[in-house]
């Protein structure tokens, strides 16, 4: 089953030359929600967490022993491993993989590492929609 | 409301409304004009943590070892 989402205009002065694939997405730590925008990123090698949602989340930078080295804009952020549940409404909470980074400057990102590698996406960037569907989804 | 009607407003801007008013109006030209937009000095800052090789590895070692805990 796909579920369709429409390209959101971040910069509504620019209007569609600012138009990003945003997609509602809670993330979970334990017993801590929270439903954040994040941008389906094919072009980020993994996700990316800014720092005040893993503290909305609970996270303890201190506890996060993995350090993630960014590339891009973010090289100069220090990030580390964190691993929370991800649910897009209508799915199954998958377990998500996110440098969890210093940063605010960015949105969450879901990357090919490991949001790719859980669902597929088709971008339909001229008509302003994409689609996700569980990695099961193949051919459906 | 012509040109020299809105030059003055213009000039009023702040900084950062004036580059952005300039992004505005090149967009609009080169959708107009079915052209990409020229060449620019200004730069554009990238977000996307692409060529992130060592770090997507770990993130899949965290993975894997979460999944035999």
């Amino acid at each position: 089953m796909w579920k369709r989402f429409g390209y959101v205009e971040s910069e509504p002065l620019l209007g569609p030359a600012s138009a990003l694939p945003f997609a509602p997405i809670t993330l979970q730590a334990r017993d801590r929600s929270v439903q954040v925008s994040a941008l389906i990123d094919s072009g980020a090698t993994l996700n990316v967490l800014p720092y005040d949602v893993g503290l909305q989340l609970g996270a303890d930078w201190e506890a996060q022993v993995a350090p993630i080295r960014l590339g891009g804009n973010l090289a100069e952020s220090e990030a580390r491993g964190l691993i929370l549940s991800g649910r897009i409404e209508g799915f199954a909470p998958v377990r998500l993989a996110f440098a969890w980074s210093r940063s605010n400057s960015i949105p969450v990102i879901l990357g090919q590492t490991n949001f790719f590698l859980e669902f597929d996406v088709r971008f339909c960037r001229s008509q302003m929609f994409f689609e996700v569907a569980p990695r099961s989804s193949i051919g459906g | 409301m012509t040109l020299a009607e809105l030059l003055p407003a213009l000039h009023g801007l702040a900084r950062s409304e004036k580059l952005l008013a300039i992004q505005v109006l090149a967009a609009d030209v080169a959708r107009e004009d079915g052209e990409t937009l020229p060449p620019s000095e200004a730069s554009y800052p990238v977000w996307s943590p692409y060529g992130a090789c060592d770090g997507a590895a770990t993130l899949m070692h965290m993975l894997e070892e979460e999944k035999t805990r």
